[in-house]
Parts: C-alpha cells; structure tokens; sequence
C-alpha cells in the first residue's frame, strides 16, 4: 500500500521507536485515522504486515480504544462533553444545541459529509466547561452564541480561535497561590526552552547528574514528601527506590499523561506551559534510578500538547539536556511521546503498559510490581506529569524547602482545578493542606449565582462526595482520607443547590460504564447494570427497593475489582445514596424534582 | 513425597503442603475443597478476570484471587466464609444480569459451568429489572456459532486459541459491558477449525455446527474412545443417542491429550452415518455388485478361497490389511492369512518404520520409545521431516505445550516450511528428500552435502550436543538404514534419547505389531525364526509358513501378472493408495474380497464386499504411534455391518469347514486381547490401567537382535501426507469437515500438480 510520503515517514520513524514493533500500533493507527478520517480494511493490513502482526491483533486492539474508527467521520468532528463538569455548566444544553444544530445524532456524520458528532466523556477542559473539541482543536466555556459562530466559521473554511491555553490556567494569581511548577503559566513562551532556562530551568537537573549521586537523588524526593499525584499519594522517592539496582534489563521512566479523572485538567497545562519542567523531572527520576529511556504516554485527545512536548523535545535534545552525556555528567538519557487513543482505563498503570505495548488497556496482574517487572517485562517507574513536574524544584532548592510548603507527610503545593458551580473556576496552586472552604469561597470566587453549596467531588470524579457541611478540611492525602474521601486528582467539582444527586450519580456510572475495560466481571457488569437502573430511576420508574439496591451492587463491586476502576465507580455511588437518599426517595413520585433534568441523550 | 522445599500452608483450617510456586486454587482443589472459577484454565495464562475464586487471606486487605495467588508459607486462606459466600453470589448475580438465561434451549444445558456454578453458590432471586443486553447467534464456520449474550467473557477462548493452538482466530471486540468474541474474519473463522474453543467454553456461547439444538445431554450416553483418524491417539468421548453418534470431545479432559482434540476427532464422525455406507454385503452377479445376505456372502467368501488354494495353492492368496482396524482384528487377520490359509502374503499401507525402529534400537527399544506424555516432558525435541500441525495434531500440541509451559527447546530438520518452525530454536533446511542424508552426515556417515545445508546441520548438531533427554520425532522420509543412522546418532546425545516415528493412521502402530507384514510375526517375530513360528503355530493350530511373502506392492504386481488369483482387503483403498492404473484394475484377479465402510476405489472393482462396522462401532485396542495401547469401545450401531472381529471369526470357521486351519474360538475382542497380552512381545499390558481409561506403553522388541536387515525397498513405506482436513479415503465422507472453506483450500493445494 502506498502512503502519503509524510504518513510514510511517521510510520518508519514509529517502526524502529521501540524496543517491541507492537508499541507503534495505537499512534500508527491514529495517524492514518487522522489522514484519511478512518482506518480502513487495507490500512488494518498495512499496519498489520509492518508490524508483523496478524489483523485481527489490530482490529481487537484497535476495538478497544473509542478515538479509532472504522467508519469514516465528518470533516469536522465534533466532540461534546457532557461529564460532570461540564454537564454543571450547561454541557447537555450545549450538546442539545449542536444535535439540532447539525441534525444529526451520537457518531452520526451530516449527508454532506462535513460534521460528525460524538457526546464524548471527559476532556480535560473541565476549568473551561462547557466545552468541545473539534478534531483536535478545544473550544471551552462555551455558550449557544459562541457555538453558533464556530460553526459558521468552520463551514466557511476558517479555522475559529481555539482555546489554548487552557481556560482557567493563565488568570490573574490568588494571593494565596504558591506557584511552584506552575510558576511560568501566563508567561509568554513559557513553553521555550530560552525562556524555562532563564527562570531555574534544567537546574535541579544540573544537580541531580553532577552533584549527586543517584541514592541522594532519590533520598531529597523522600525528604520532600512528595507524594504520587496521580491520585493515589504514593510517596514517590520510596516508589523510586523500589527499583532494583542492578537489573540486567533496561529500565524505564513512563510518565502518565493520561488525564482523564473527570474533572481533572492540570496535566494539561503543565506540559503546554511548562514542558521542559516535565522533560527534566523525567530525566532526574531516570537518575534516581538509572534508566536511560523515557516514555511520555499522552492521552489521545491532548494532540497539540503532544505537539508541545515533541517541540520541547527536539530543543531539550539540540542543547544537550537530552541524549547522550547530558551536560557532560556522562549521564545518556533519550526520551519519546506516545499517544494513547481515547481509553480511560490507560490511566491506570499497568493497563497504560499495556497500551504502551499496543495492545488493548487490559490491567495486569499484580504482583509483580511495575518497578520490578514493567514495561517490557522491565523494571519501571511510573508517575504523573504534576508529580514529575515537581521533581526538578525539589532537587534545584532541596527537598525540605518543598517539604514546608505543605502539610505533615504531604509536601509541597498541588495544582487544583476547580471546576463546577464556581464564580471563578481555574486551575490554582496552592499549599498541600490547604482548606477546603477557602477554596471555594475565596479561591474559585465562591458560588455561582450565590446559590447555595450542595456538594464537592474533591479530587475527581472517583471520590466519595462531601456535603457541604464537610468541606472544613484541609487538602492533603491524609486529611481528606480521614474526611472519608480522597484528595485523587485534585480535580475539585463544586455542586450547587438546584443540582439532583440522582442525576449526577448516573452521571457519573455512565461515565465508569463506557470506561470499563470489560476484563472483570463486577465492573464490566456491575457499572453496567447500574447505569441502566439510575437512567431508569432518574427517569421517574424508580422503585424504593432499588434505592438500597443500587449501593448493594455498588459495594458488591468495591474491592472485588481487578483494578481499582471498579472502586472508583462504586464509591462515589455509595457516598450519593448515603448522604442524599432523600433525593432518591423524592424520585419515587414519578418525577426528578429538580430543575432542568436534562435528558441525557447519547445511545451507547 | 514431601520435598524439603514445599511449603505448608493452611486452607479452611486444614494443613497442606505443596510444592513452592503452586497456586492457592490448586492447592484447595488438592484437598478436595473446591474454589469456583471461569477463567482460570490450568494451562493457560492466568487472568483473575471472573472474581469467582476469590477468598480471604488472613493478614489480606481485601478479598484475593487464588488463581493468581502463589501459595506461601504459613498463609492461612479460607474459602468458605460469609465473605466469600456473599462475594460469589454477588458475581453470579453479575453474570446473570445480562446471560439470557435460555437454558432450555441452549446446548450447554445441564453441563453448563454457569448453570452449576449458579446452583451451587447462587442467589435464589433474580434482581436484575433493566432491559438486556442483545446480539443476534453468529455463525462462525460449519463448526462454530458464536451466542454472544451468552457468553460471559472467560477468555478461555481466545487464549486457547491462541496459546495453545498457535492460531490466534479469536479475539476480542468492543470493551466493556459490549465486549465480545471476535472471530479473525470479521464475520467468520479462518482457522484449523479444531473446535478447541467449543469444548473450552463453560457455558453455551460456543457451540458446534454438528450438534447444537441436536439433543439434550442427558439424553445421551457418553461413550470414551480412541479417534479413528491419524496416528495419535486422542481419547474422544462419543456422546451416542439411539446408537447414533451425535458429538465427539473431549470435555472430561481423558487421555494423554487432556483437553486436546483436533478438527478431525471434534467433527470428523458422521462419516458413520454418511448416505454412501455400505449396509448390506454385496456380491458381483453378472458384473454388476448386488446385495445378499451375510451366510450367503461369507459363504461365498469361504467357498472361492478354498477353491483357489486347492487349485493354485495358499501363495495364490493375499490380504491387505488396514491401519485404522483394532489390533485384535489385525491379528485375526494375520491367523487366517497365515494359519488358515497359510501365506505370508500379507502387508498393510506401512507409513512409519516401526520395524526398523524397533530393531534399531534393540534392547532399548523399550526405555528409548516416547510416549505422548514424555514428548511433552522432553527438554528439547528434535523434529525430522513431516509435518505435525497437519499430520500428528496431538504431537504439535504436545511440542507447543513442552515449550510454553517448560521451555522445552525445538530443533527442525525438514525440506518445507512447516508451521512449527514459528516455535523452533533450530532449523536446517534440507532439499527436498534429503532428510536420510542429513540423518547419516549428522551420525557420522559419508553423505553428500552442499556446504550451506553441511553449515546448518552443524549449528543444529552443537546444539543438540548441549541438550539432555532429547524426543526425536520423525516422519515417513526416515526408513530401514536412515532410521538405523539416527538411533546411532540419538545414542550420542546426552541422557536418554527418546523416539516416536509418525505414522499416518489410527492403527498404523497396530498393525504392524500385530504383523500385518510379509517377513514378520505379531511382536516382530521374523517368519524365518522356527521359534517364533512354532509359538504361534501352537497357539493358532497349524503349522504356519516360512516364506517370505509379498509386501502390497508385491501382491499387487502379482495380481497383474496372474500370480495372484485372491487379494483380500481389509479397511484399505490399495486401488489409490498404491496409485495402481486404472487399466490394471487388479484385473487378472479371480477373487477380490474389499471389508471396507465404503464402496472405494478399490471396493468398486471387488467381487464380494462385506460391509464393516467402523472404529466407532466396535470394540477392541489401539496402539498409536508411540506405541500406547488403548481401549477402543463401541458407541455407534450401523444396522447391517459387522465388525472386522465378528466378520473373520465367522470367516474362519467357515474356511475350517472347508478344510482350511482351524476356526478361531476367540469369541469377543477382549478375549483376543487376552492372546495378544499373553503372545506378542511388548503387549503384557495391565488390564486395570486400560479399563480405567489410560494408555498403557508397550514395551517391544526385536527378536533380529541387532542382526536387523535394513534394506526397506524404496517407496514400501510411505505418508499419504494429510492434512488437518484430510483423511485418507474416510476423510472423502466426513461431510463436516469437508464443508469447511479451509477444507476445500487444502483439497485445492493437493490437486495442484
């Protein structure tokens, strides 16, 4: 099959970027995807035979991950979001708009073949919410009026001012920020290397390979209680020092850019604004452990970011802060990005291996532990953007300088998005610890239209609910685990008065539900079934015996997942019929008492 | 025996000691304490996807899957909590939520995994209130449908499929609550058809194109016995209803092939109740083959052979036997051809050099014969010629399964490009033919070699030098001095070298121990050893001949040059077998006698056809190619056949009654199996091994003692080559398997020039 001569290229430079051939599966596939608006039967052939794999290992794999498609799509894409964020600020009346706007329905593509149309789950603009994607390009806080001249814009040809960065990220400081890595946001070309170098840049870095050895590397990450931002908290000089010393295999640094938390979108900002940050706390973890490979595993729709890091790449490698003998210490690190292709179970570490390796996002079993066998069977460090980003200040000023910034066992600062019911939802950086209310009220500017608060997602949409008689906590690891909930992501979502719990609880199943990997059976049956009873419910033919049922299944789920996916749908369900059975009760007259129940359109 | 490394942990209160790195589930199951699981499938990889088999561990968070949970000392597990309870429950309530629950009209119906699973540790209501999940039943092949709303995502499937068939047909689409089984052609299977993931599914999702909304399980007696295609010897289990054979498997995992069956003992039965089965003996009037009754037929039979030997004597006679026939009807026919009659003219279709083996090896020919289960133990195997994927299913599967779960290395001597290489550490491409060459430069031998197959054969030879305990596998190109030049060469190699020869057919092995050979008796007794003869002379009641007799190809020029007057057949095509020219047509014959299923090539030229009963209808032993004895047992009924047994007990008394040998007073298989235990070498079997079920070895060997003739003429011995979808000419009525598209592409490739 002949290619375009650029597709071509990108396809050899894929074939011979990794250790496997498999690995460029999923990029190979979203490539041609991208050229010719659908991958189809002989591309699955091509790809297949470059690879040597066989085609049904490409149409399983590529069955997995909802970016790719067979059939083709619109010039346009267009991609709504309607996850909880954005569904809090109109997302179901936006995508209601653009259905009737366009006359089409879920993945239906207009006669003329200009549009398609997706209602598609968490985007990472949940700051900017509403908002959308068109192809790659991100359109945020969205209103009918803006919508409406996008569209025209799009079918006159002209390409409409997108939203990058992303909305809530550059705005005018918070007194009560403490910009650590997120320091350079709203500084023009924060995303050049001239302008990182004159602002501390590759410093901490500098350190790392001249002055210390790996173990003190390792020892100032303990000493800074940094602690794994992906959601978990994992201590992450401990998980480095897990890493066998000598291993006969190559041993590899994956950081997660997988964002996908709903309401999670820090990742995003910090490699669009900050990307040599990322690519020199990669490097020191590569120290820390003597790795000399990098891989940075970007979820699919973050296309421009990708961009960026691949940018911030090719310049870290031109002035030596990549590649062999890095500044002269004799230290060789090379690091690549990789694209995911629409898959939130990726996030999860080993299934992100898993893509990585090009195959479908199954989890593995563990143990074994990543840091022992990972990525091709190696020894691995796995970690978010945000905890990496924060690797280079703790080397460059000392470990216990980025400890103080925060509270006890929880060092540093945490970037926040603040999504929801807020005045002044962004993206903030605040001190571990800080509290929770004073986020709210002061921070995000308190609550929209002065309405009362009813509830808070603290760290992404897997989390526990706290009411608003919950919120005086600080938020770090610890206290928010003692609250009975998580600090996860950091993506906090602020829930008003006139918002119906049984709405977003199925909400929030849909989204768990579409995400499932279909490996388990609880979680690929359990978030199932109850996303069909809260449609069900919600629609107005609940029954009172299926108000205890829906936290019964819930809890059959939880713990007995694989993966902890299944927790993550199960908790915040429980937490809803808890703390607000009284709205599922007021449900059993036969109609949601709230205002506009939206009805939740897409057919999946 | 306890080893000091095993470990001791404690299950639901009880001790148990087991080897380091065993599993929790199998430990339980070791103690008899059964742990539910879907997806765990000893052989496979694991996958802890079902959540069935979780258990509480003492010190444990949460709930952990014993299926991936290695077992440790001290570990205290229990399996039978309210925890545990209430987690099964939960999953079973899982499952069911979107499983049709079509139990009474789905195949799996009361042998269904879920079903007991449900029975046993399910709920007693039914929950779920929501709409179900729905897909329409897909038609995958002739063999495999795919019921997706029933299938509740095990996976066995697609890793069986793909570990250990190396096929890789299914796969998995959509994710989430939508997944489903893929096949590899969009919408249908492009595979080996071997029907691996039918047997392996625990519930109804897939079920086979021969038997679905056929019957239900419990209307069927279950019947295990060995498959009547190649060389191997699977156990299959016959599922018979009303005498007729409605399925084959291998679901209660019997045999040496465990869960193994190819395509051929999965679908390849219903040749038995093909429209073209001969079901009444026919005799020619006025050329053309009319039906008669058996006392007339087989009077006939008695009378014309009589006469012939009277007037021509008994070298005027010939038999050719058959390869798929049990070994008591082989030696039957050996007793008639040479205590009745009173000829050594007596040969079969010989696609393996069994004989030549035997004497080779000599007084090791018993310890250095493989059995199906050591080639799966052997550390590395060394594969001459042949192609197992196609012709030896079971020895394929048995290589792949030594190398996936033991690390067994595979060394290949071979002129094609055979699938196996895929998994072989060593391959030496030899031209075509030049196994025999490359076998005697390996031993030392003057061969002549071109330098780059010299240069291959060396790197194989070095590192083979390094490996211990080697099976050496070879096909039909090795025979007489060739295979006399590989056990010289086996013999060098450390440890023990171990062999199996692959011959074609069920019985291949059988009948050439039971002497369906012109210079040999049963055991490979030489018909020029006066003790052997006198043996058998005894036990049979007649003095038997000394003569070397006429090999097929003998008999068969024979029967055209009129020395030859009587050829009888036995299960055997000699017509197209030996490509005998249709001008030919064994026309200078006076009596052509065809026992045979079929009306074949051969039987259409015969005077007199005596309509048998097949392997499946009968009962009596087999030896495979390994020489592993095992029960064949009688599960279909054809009215109008007669077994081989009953057919030449018959024949002999009625030759007696003619004044030829003694009528054979053996009365039932069992009882000639006893004769055979008691007189043929290597056959001292135990009975209570093969009752059970088991294979038992053979232990042979040579009475040449080493002073074996090694001149096998040149095409004596031969392979039909077959492939998965062929059978010789039984493979022409197996109406299933010739309806698969794959079938017809190799009957394509075979047509070819």
């Amino acid at each position: 099959m002949n290619l375009p001569p650029q597709l071509e290229t990108k396809f050899q430079t894929l074939e011979t970027r990794y250790p496997v051939k498999r690995s460029a599966l999923i990029p190979m596939l979203l490539y041609a995807q991208d050229q010719f608006g659908y991958v189809g039967d002989d591309m699955i052939e091509e790809i297949a035979r470059r690879l040597d794999l066989k085609p049904l290992q490409v149409t399983e794999t590529m069955a997995y991950y909802s970016m790719l498609r067979r059939q083709r799509a619109g010039k346009f894409h267009v991609q709504v979001c309607t996850n909880v964020s954005c569904m809090l600020r109109g997302g179901n009346k936006l995508y209601d708009f653009v259905q009737k706007k366009l006359e089409i329905g879920h993945k239906e593509t207009t006669e003329d073949g200009v549009f398609s149309l997706e209602e598609v789950e968490c985007l990472g603009a949940c700051t900017g919410a509403p908002a959308m994607q068109v192809n790659y390009d991100f359109y945020e806080n969205l209103t009918i009026e803006r919508t409406t001249q996008i569209f025209e814009a799009l079918e006159i040809g002209r390409k409409p001012e997108t939203s990058t960065p992303i909305s809530g990220s550059v705005k005018p400081r918070h007194p009560a920020e403490v910009p650590v890595i997120s320091r350079l946001f709203g500084v023009k070309d924060s995303h050049k290397l001239e302008v990182y170098v004159a602002n501390d840049g590759y410093k901490g870095m500098e350190r790392a390979l001249k002055e210390l050895t790996p173990e003190q590397v390792v020892d100032e990450v303990k000493k800074s209680n940094l602690r794994g931002r992906g959601g978990a908290g994992f201590p992450t000089g401990m998980k480095w020092s897990f890493v066998p010393k000598d291993s006969p295999k190559p041993k590899y640094i994956l950081c997660n850019a997988d964002e996908s938390e709903p309401g999670t979108c820090k990742d995003r900002p910090l490699m669009e604004m900050m990307p040599h940050q990322l690519i020199e706390g990669i490097v020191i973890a590569g120290r820390a452990v003597n790795s000399h490979q990098g891989y940075i595993y970007i979820r699919g729709e973050y296309r421009y970011v990708l961009d960026i890091m691949d940018s911030a790449i090719a310049e870290a490698y031109k002035a030596g802060y990549l590649g062999k003998n890095i500044l002269g210490s004799g230290y060789d690190f090379d690091l690549v990005t990789h694209t995911g292709a629409g898959a939130y179970e990726c996030g999860e570490e080993s299934a992100l291996m898993e893509s990585l390796e090009g195959k479908r996002g199954y989890p593995r079993i563990r143990p074994p532990f990543p840091a022992v066998v990972g990525l091709y069977g190696s020894p691995t460090v796995i970690n978010n953007v945000e905890t990496l980003s924060s690797a280079p200040e703790i080397l460059r000023r000392g470990g216990e300088w980025y400890a103080g910034l925060g509270s006890a066992k929880n060092g540093g600062t945490r970037v926040f998005c603040i999504s929801g019911h807020v005045n002044k939802p962004g993206i903030y950086e605040l001190p571990m610890g800080f509290s929770l209310r004073k986020m709210i009220e002061d921070v995000a500017g308190g609550m929209l239209n002065g309405k009362k608060l009813k509830a808070v997602i603290p760290g992404g949409s897997s989390c526990p609910l706290l009411t608003a008689d919950e919120i005086d906590i600080n938020m770090d690891y610890d206290s928010v685990a003692k609250a009975g909930s998580m600090l996860g992501s950091g993506g906090l979502v602020v829930i008003d008065e006139d918002t119906c719990m049984v709405d977003l609880a199925r909400r929030i199943m849909h989204f768990y539900a579409h995400e499932s990997c279909g490996w388990c059976i609880p979680c690929r049956e359990g978030t199932g079934w109850l996303r069909k009873m809260l449609d069900r419910f919600h629609s107005g033919a609940g029954r009172a015996e299926d108000i205890p049922m829906v936290s019964e299944l819930a809890k059959n789920m939880l713990g007995k997942t694989f993966c902890p996916l299944g927790d993550a749908a199960a908790m915040p369900t429980i937490s809803i019929v808890k703390k607000w059975r009284h709205e599922f009760e007021e449900h059993l007259t036969g109609k949601c008492p709230y205002k506009p129940a939206e009805v939740f359109a897409a057919v999946r | 025996m306890a080893d000091s490394k095993d470990i001791t942990l404690k299950i639901d209160d009880r001790d148990v000691t087991v080897p380091p790195g065993t599993l929790v589930i199998e430990a339980a199951r070791r103690m008899g304490i059964e742990v539910p699981s879907f997806c765990y499938f000893p052989g496979l990889s694991l996958q802890a996807a079902c959540r069935m088999c979780l258990v509480e561990v003492e010190k444990a968070p949460k709930l952990q899957t014993a299926c991936t949970l290695v077992a440790m000392p001290g570990m205290i597990v229990r399996t039978n909590t309210q925890q545990v309870h209430d987690a099964r429950k939960g999953m079973l309530e899982f499952l069911l939520a979107n499983h049709p629950l079509d139990c009474p009209v789905c195949d799996k119906g009361g042998e269904c995994e879920l079903q007991d699973m449900v029975f046993t540790y399910g709920a007693d209501k039914s929950r779920f209130a929501e709409e179900k999940r729905h897909q329409p039943e897909q038609k995958w092949s002739e063999a495999v449908y795919y019921d997706a709303p029933r299938c509740i995502l095990c996976f066995r499937c697609v890793r069986v499929c793909d570990e250990g068939m190396d096929v890789k047909a299914l796969g998995v689409g959509q994710r989430g609550s939508l997944s489903t089984i893929i096949p590899n052609g969009e919408d249908h299977l492009d595979c080996e058809e071997c029907g691996m993931c039918i047997d392996i599914c625990p519930v109804g999702a897939l079920t086979s194109g021969t038997y679905r909304y056929k019957t239900r399980p419990w209307e069927m007696t279950y019947v295990s016995t060995v498959c009547t295609h190649c060389s191997n010897g699977c156990k299959t289990t016959l599922s018979v209803r009303n005498n007729e054979i409605l399925r084959a498997n291998n679901r209660d995992l019997s045999g040496f092939n465990k869960d193994f069956l190819c395509v051929k003992g999965r679908f390849g039965f219903d040749f038995t109740k093909h429209a073209e089965r001969v079901k009444l003996p026919l005799v020619r009037r006025d050329g053309k083959l009319a039906p008669s009754s058996w006392e007339d037929a087989l009077a006939e039979v008695s009378r014309r052979l009589a006469e012939i030997h009277k007037a021509s004597g008994p070298d005027a006679i010939g038999f050719i036997g058959s390869n798929r026939t049990t070994n008591e009807d082989n030696y039957l026919l050996g007793r008639i051809a040479r205590a009745s009659i009173g000829t050594n003219n007596i040969d079969h279709h010989r696609t393996a050099d069994y004989a030549s083996l035997i004497a080779a090896l000599g007084p090791q020919a018993a310890v250095a014969s493989a059995t199906m289960t050591q080639l799966y133990e052997a550390d590395a195997v060394l594969l001459i010629g042949d192609d197992p994927t196609e012709q030896s299913p079971l020895v394929a599967w048995q290589i792949r399964s030594a190398i996936r779960h033991r690390n067994a290395r595979l060394y290949i001597i071979n002129s094609k490009s055979i699938k196996l290489l895929r998994k072989a550490n060593g391959f030496a491409e030899v031209p075509a033919g030049g196994e025999s060459a490359a076998v005697r430069w390996l031993a030392g031998g003057d061969a002549q070699m071109d330098s780059g197959v010299a240069e291959r054969l060396a790197a194989l030879k070095g590192a083979l030098e390094k490996e211990s305990n080697v099976v050496i596998v070879f096909g039909a190109e090795l025979t007489g001095a060739a295979v006399q030049d590989l056990v010289k060469f086996g013999s060098s190699l450390p440890g023990q070298t171990r062999y199996i020869a692959l011959g074609d057919y069920a019985n291949s092995r059988g009948a050439s121990d039971m002497g369906l050979l012109p210079g040999m008796l049963p055991g490979y007794a030489g018909v020029g050893d006066a003790r052997a003869r006198d043996k058998f002379g005894k036990l049979w009641g007649a003095k038997l001949p000394d003569k070397l007799g006429l090999d097929a190809r003998g008999m068969l020029a024979a029967a055209v040059n009129g020395n030859l007057k009587a050829l009888y057949v036995v299960g055997a095509n000699p017509v197209k077998t030996f490509a005998v020219p249709a001008k030919d047509r064994l026309g200078k014959l006076d009596l052509l006698i065809v026992q045979d299923l079929f009306l074949t090539e051969t039987a259409q030229l015969a005077d007199i056809v005596l309509p048998a009963a097949a392997a499946y209808e009968k009962n009596g032993t087999m030896t495979n190619t390994a020489g592993e004895v095992q029960l064949v047992r009688k599960g279909g009924d054809v009215m109008g056949t007669r077994s081989d047994f009953d057919i030449l007990r018959i024949l002999s008394h009625q030759l007696a009654k003619q004044g030829l040998g003694p009528a054979i007073s053996l009365r039932t298989p069992d009882a000639a199996f006893d004769e055979i235990r008691q007189s043929v070498a290597g056959y001292g079997v135990s009975m209570p091994t093969l009752l059970l079920g088991e294979a038992e070895r053979t232990a042979p060997v040579s009475t040449l003692n080493g002073n074996a003739k090694f001149d096998v003429p040149v095409g004596a011995i031969f392979s039909s080559h077959d492939t998965l979808f062929t059978s010789g000419s039984l493979g022409r009525y197996c109406s299933t398997i010739l309806s698969l598209p794959e079938a017809a592409e190799e009957v394509e490739v075979e047509a070819r020039p």
